[in-house]
């Protein structure tokens, strides 16, 4: 789909190939495993965690143009979800080809409804959601 | 990259960086650079967590 989704923690390249191919979860990992092992790049996105040197769960979605356009961070033991990220991931590509539209919060995937903010949509939200 | 930067806000332009990786695809060390994502038109995914060898 043009996006490429990059893993990305302290650890070295040596031990997430040593991870990879350890851990069976993992067996079917395609994509590739960054190392920050300087904290760089988590500072970068506020992600580091200076007491313990680990990056926080922290997920970001970056145009081909190089700017930010989400950015979520989940403490420590919170899981993240695979179609959470492709959902925002998808709402971008619309959003950057539709760019007068809105994608609301029930937006799933293309095709769904949309908005289109205008003034006559100002307090009437509710009958656009309902106009077909 | 002389200037830290602590956070970067939703609309910003991200400042070049730079990755050393392990790519499973390849059963290799690689290397990745926004500047590269950039020149190929790609959009990136970057997934941050605390540590192998633990739960993502």
């Amino acid at each position: 789909m043009g996006a490429e989704v990059i893993t990305v923690s302290t650890d070295t390249k040596f031990v997430h190939l040593a991870w990879q191919r350890e851990e069976k979860m993992l067996e079917k990992v395609k994509y590739p495993m960054g190392s920050d092992t300087t904290g760089r790049v988590s500072r970068m996105f506020g992600v580091y965690d200076e007491n313990t040197g680990l990056a926080l769960r922290g997920t970001f979605i970056i145009s081909p143009e190089g700017r930010l356009f989400n950015s979520e961070v989940n403490f420590y033991n919170m899981g993240r979800n695979i179609e959470e990220l492709m959902r925002k991931f998808k709402a971008n590509l619309h959003l950057a080809k539709h760019t007068n539209e809105g994608c609301p919060a029930k937006w799933k995937e293309e095709g769904d409804k949309t908005l289109k903010p205008s003034a006559g949509m100002v307090g009437k939200v509710y009958e656009a959601y309902k106009e077909k | 990259m002389s200037e830290i930067y602590c956070g970067l806000q939703v609309g910003q332009d991200v400042p070049d960086f730079k990755l050393e990786t392990f790519e499973p695809s390849k059963g290799d060390f690689g290397e990745i650079s926004l500047e590269t994502q950039k020149a190929n038109k790609k959009w990136t995914m970057l997934f941050f967590y605390p540590a192998d060898f633990t739960f993502v």
